[in-house]
């Protein structure tokens, strides 16, 4: 529970579209299903008034601030409007931007991202599927049946193949303390680095399992940084120079971020890396 | 998408940043109309989109008198495989000095990161390698519009000051373009004032609508029928198609198969929310490649809907066999419809690559 518990109220940005109106609504069965608040309010300018799935939604954030008591949004807003939409949230006082959103200028991600850290507030991704905490809180699209409460965090760049990941644990009864994807953009707010260091802080977590990919080296700067055990899986090994693999991130550039020498640099720092997402478990029963 | 050097510096110029007097050409019989605007000698530059190009052969100084059949050598001559549409023919400068200069964004600080050496016109991976003390680097806030002097001085050590409103003028074109990279390779004294030679842009894929830029160069035409179609989509040379949902999961897949000694032909993520439709159009668009002999379907999310997708599988009708992994709802109404037509719906990922493989090498 190092995101929130039972007890975050959340607000979804970009309530009345597809996506945010559908993810409302698995969130909110989510939040009651283990007694939580789950989503109170929606946000979505020019269509103050409406409800979705029960929710009320206001024009802006301070509008819903003024009528509902919540420090988290989960937002959904479209790639060119995202940027502005994660700068409200910090204005208007949020304490956590879990953005969805896939597609966003990287340089409207980075000012995003430079403002929320003068207003204080938390970003996760861009371009993720946000954070699990099973049995606690769901903020995001991840299917929370595949997961299981447990003692292991997991972070990850991807979504699926966390899915994949917390599938595979949950079979070989390992659970889960929280879920993090982190993003698979090359410009995100929470990194590795961040989300270890809450981890160390989280009574709940007592190993962690680290999914990177091709592209930079904050997998390896994150494993350096922390004192917990972790486990590594690098998806990436068959990827070409110079292409992007479906992440904007995802790309080794410059001869950098290949995964072949991530894996290498995992491993000299005397962390297991599994071959296939299928040896995970076992790596992790060694740590525990 | 990378941008051709006259592009760039035709930014770089509104930018405020000294090019060389140039112009662009398309063919070599242009230049008969522009001979008495060219001095002694020329600099005749393709422009195709490949790095160490002058090494390769696709920049030539020229006489006067040799200019046009330079021109026509260059259009017929490949760059490390690339054939040149335009040329760029420039004066020559009378060069004092070349330096380098960059600005990228780093991922680790989340801000962008100005690189500028007293060596310019080399291999830069090179210098930072060798001479790593020859390399200056700056990061600094997104937010502001200027770059900040003290970091201009710290960037500039002992070179000369009049480069400092080039790197300015370099991060408003960066900036403005929405670029991922912008780089001036070498930036030049003269007697007459600096000049960036060589420029380079990169765009954000995901700026290109706003930058007006309505097709990726970068893409093959199967990757640009794929990225109009939502698919991320990249091309490689095996046996094995692969449609995924997610990067992750996808570069998962293609690795696992790599792993059991088969060949991905191909990297196709379909997206979110993958109903029939879009299954069935990435099914045909993978069953298209040339050299595809069996294709693999791996698909996890909680609300996948199987049945669906299996559908969208069956109406692609590809010659091809199929080999599915798909883990949502419905999963036993989709293996039933899969099994109807005779393709294969297995468990996990290895069951499906191992198949695949087994298939791909019979």
């Amino acid at each position: 529970m190092i995101y929130g518990d039972k007890t975050t109220g959340v607000i979804v940005q970009g309530a009345t579209g597809n996506q945010g109106a559908f993810h409302i609504s698995l969130m909110n069965d989510y939040a009651r299903s283990v007694g939580g608040r789950g989503v109170v309010a929606g946000v979505t300018p020019g269509k103050g008034g409406q409800s979705v799935h029960g929710v009320p939604v206001y024009d802006s954030v301070r509008e819903a601030a003024e009528n509902h008591d919540f420090a988290t949004s989960v937002l959904f807003v479209p790639g060119f409007a995202a940027g502005d939409s994660i700068m409200e949230a910090a204005s208007a006082g949020l304490e956590l931007v879990v953005a969805i959103t896939e597609g966003i200028p990287v340089h409207d991600t980075m000012k995003a991202l430079a403002f929320a850290k003068m207003e204080g507030c938390c970003v996760i991704g861009p371009n993720c599927p946000g954070t699990l905490s099973p049995g606690e809180l769901k903020l995001g699209i991840m299917p929370p049946q595949l997961a299981m409460r447990g003692h292991v965090g997991v972070i990850s760049r991807s979504g699926t193949l966390t899915y994949e990941v917390v599938n595979e644990l949950t079979r070989a009864g390992i659970g889960q303390s929280t879920i993090v994807g982190i993003g698979g953009d090359p410009v995100i707010g929470q990194t590795f680095i961040d989300v270890l260091e809450r981890f160390e802080q989280d009574p709940e977590t007592k190993a962690v399992v680290l999914i990177g990919e091709v592209g930079g080296n904050l997998e390896e700067e994150g494993a350096a940084a922390t004192s917990l055990p972790i486990v590594g899986y690098v998806a990436g090994i068959s990827a070409p120079p110079e292409k992007r693999m479906g992440h904007a991130g995802a790309i080794i550039e410059g001869g950098e971020g290949d995964a072949g020498s991530k894996i290498a640099r995992l491993r000299s720092m005397d962390v297991p890396v599994a071959g296939k997402p299928s040896d995970i478990p076992a790596l992790v029963r060694e740590l525990l | 998408m990378k941008l051709l050097e006259f592009e760039a510096k035709d930014i770089f110029k509104k930018h405020g940043i000294p090019v060389p007097e140039g112009m662009v050409i398309k063919s070599p019989d242009e230049l008969y109309l522009h001979m008495d605007e060219f001095a002694d000698e020329v600099v005749v530059k393709s422009q195709v989109d490949v790095g160490g190009r002058g090494k390769a052969g696709g920049i030539i100084v020229a006489k006067k008198a040799d200019v046009v059949a330079t021109a026509a050598h260059l259009f017929k001559t490949p760059i490390k495989g690339l054939m040149a549409k335009t040329l760029l023919v420039e004066e020559k400068l009378p060069i004092d000095h070349e330096y380098y200069v960059s600005i990228t964004i780093d991922r680790a600080t989340r801000q962008p990161m100005i690189l500028f050496a007293g060596t310019g016109g080399v291999d830069i991976e090179e210098t930072a390698r060798t001479n790593p003390a020859a390399l200056r680097r700056a990061t600094f806030s997104p937010l502001l519009t200027e770059v900040p002097g003290y970091l201009i001085r710290h960037l500039l050590g002992s070179a000369p000051r009049e480069l400092g409103p080039v790197i300015n003028a370099l991060y408003h074109a960066f900036c403005a373009s929405d670029a991922l990279l912008a780089e001036i390779n070498p930036l030049v004294t003269t007697s007459r004032g600096v000049y960036a030679a060589d420029a380079k842009l990169i765009v954000d894929d995901n700026a290109l609508k706003r930058q007006g830029i309505t097709v990726n160069r970068d893409l093959t035409p199967r990757e640009r029928e794929a990225e109009a179609n939502g698919f991320s989509y990249v091309e490689l040379d095996g046996t094995i198609g692969v449609i995924g949902n997610g990067a992750g999961l996808t570069m998962s897949t293609l690795d696992l198969i790599t792993q059991y000694h088969g060949s991905p032909a191909n990297f196709l993520d379909v997206g979110g929310g993958a109903g029939r439709e879009r299954v069935m159009k990435a099914v045909r668009l993978v069953g298209g490649m040339p050299g595809v002999q069996v294709i693999i379907v791996n698909l996890l999310g909680g609300i996948t809907r199987c049945d669906e997708v299996a559908r969208g599988i069956i109406e692609a009708g590809v010659n091809q066999h199929v080999i599915t992994r798909l883990a949502g709802t419905n999963e036993e109404e989709g293996k039933a419809i899969l099994a109807k037509y005779g393709y294969q719906m297995l468990d996990t990922m290895e069951e499906v690559v191992r198949a695949a493989v087994g298939e791909a090498s019979a």
